[in-house]
């Protein structure tokens, strides 16, 4: 698959693949592009490009791996990129899934309120699970990643930090990285296939297409994590490595 | 293993004796094993449609069709569920719900080749007898999952080795297509395997 490039036109970009308007938002893009180029509005918005062609490319297509683009952004851009998806998810995708689950909690009658409480506990302790994922990564990972481009930056490197890339490098949160899709996948099949059926088709619906959804796009930025922020950071700490001569 | 093996259920329709001879013939040449019921009006095969539980096939010959084919084909089609249909015609009825044909113009090798390809298909889609209801042991070895217990603890309770606890577990796993202890938790408390003081 080709991939988009700096002279792709924003909007052809999205009329050929719509799963990436979070994307595009979550850089605050705004709709309305007219005819302008990726470049022109990333120049527009104070967007870095290189790192924004990256995410649409790592998002569109699964195959996408990044060889040589890894040297062209920051990877402070990238941690700011990441946490702000956390919160679009924690705020935006998991009140709407609430949302959805509460009104089937309201038509469901019976046994079937019994069961419709299983299923908003059940998203509940998910909720917690990625609440902390999320927070882990923000307190302990996102900081390492940022002290380590400011060690090359800066010509200054902790003893600290060459302790820690030693004892404890990226590769230990690659190894430990786990997947955050399957209780969402549990959670599709138990609504589409064990539920018995509540009055209130739109909103079962729309729960299941806001979870086959979020399920998607944490599928992506898991694969976004391990196909650029990983090998970004390892890249990271070959330099750090190299340059204090350890 | 320990779930009872379902049989298929197939309903032949056509007015004509010697069409529906002809088709229970090559259905047990090539080796179909099914309950069949025959239908020689349309109102019959309404009937049939409507009554037989779980029917899987449907070989329909167009001559019981009344004057709107289509019509009718929508009608069986919305009344008979899940079931799968093949029609002997002519020629191919145009924007057909149904998408499998015999043609009279077939020879015999073309016949049976169609037929196969039917039951083949069906069967990989949603004629598989195995329709996901878990066995016994499994509904043991999950009940004891929801609670809470490793492997080792399972197999001990249960008295079988650690390796067919994990096969169990990947049974089960495929049958509900749920991976997850919690998501397993859930069905078995909707289902009532177990009580929701009893997990840990």
């Amino acid at each position: 698959m080709v991939a988009f490039t700096k002279n792709s036109k924003m909007a052809e970009v999205i009329l050929r693949d719509y799963q990436l308007l979070p994307i595009i938002s979550r850089f605050g893009i705004k709709l309305g592009f007219g005819n302008k180029s990726i470049e022109e509005i990333c120049t527009d918005r104070n967007v870095d490009l290189p790192f924004f062609l990256e995410i649409l490319n790592s998002y569109h297509s699964i195959d996408y791996f990044p060889k040589n683009h890894l040297c062209d952004f920051n990877a402070d851009v990238m941690v700011s990129y990441l946490t702000n998806t956390h919160s679009y998810y924690l705020n935006s995708k998991v009140p709407h899934i609430e949302l959805f689950i509460d009104r089937m909690d309201q038509a469901a009658q019976f046994e079937n309120s019994r069961n419709v409480a299983l299923l908003k506990q059940f998203f509940n302790e998910y909720k917690i699970d990625i609440e902390h994922h999320f927070s882990e990564e923000e307190k302990n990972v996102f900081p390492y990643i940022l002290a380590l481009e400011k060690a090359l930056k800066s010509n200054n490197c902790s003893p600290q930090l060459l302790k820690k890339i030693k004892r404890e490098p990226i590769e230990i949160y690659e190894r430990n990285h786990e997947s955050l899709e399957v209780k969402l996948a549990d959670m599709k099949n138990l609504i589409i296939r064990f539920l018995p059926p509540l009055n209130c088709e739109d909103d079962c619906e729309h729960l299941l297409t806001e979870l086959f959804q979020l399920e998607c796009d944490i599928e992506d930025h898991t694969r976004m994590e391990e196909k650029v922020l990983i090998p970004k950071v390892k890249m990271l700490e070959r330099k750090v490595l190299e340059y204090y001569g350890v | 293993m320990e779930f009872e093996d379902k049989k298929m259920q197939t309903v032949i329709a056509s007015d004509q004796y010697l069409i529906r001879l002809g088709v229970k013939t090559l259905l047990n040449v090539i080796g179909i094993e099914s309950d069949l019921y025959e239908a020689d009006s349309f109102e019959e095969l309404e009937r049939l449609v409507n009554d037989v539980p779980d029917l899987n096939y449907l070989i329909l010959s167009e001559d019981l069709l009344p004057k709107q084919k289509q019509d009718c084909l929508k009608d069986i089609k919305g009344s008979c569920g899940l079931c799968r249909a093949i029609i002997i015609g002519q020629q191919k009825i145009p924007n057909c719900v149904f998408e499998h044909f015999i043609l009279h113009s077939y020879n015999r090798k073309q016949v049976v080749e169609k037929l196969q390809l039917f039951f083949l298909e069906s069967d990989s889609t949603f004629g598989n007898h195995d329709s996901g209801t878990l066995s016994d042991r499994e509904i043991d070895v999950l009940k004891a999952v929801a609670l809470g217990c490793s492997n080792k603890e399972i197999a001990d309770q249960l008295f079988i080795s650690i390796n067919t606890v994990i096969t169990h577990r990947k049974n089960i796993t495929q049958k509900l297509g749920i991976k997850t202890i919690s998501g397993l938790t859930v069905y078995a408390l909707m289902n009532h395997f177990i009580k929701a003081e009893e997990v840990r």
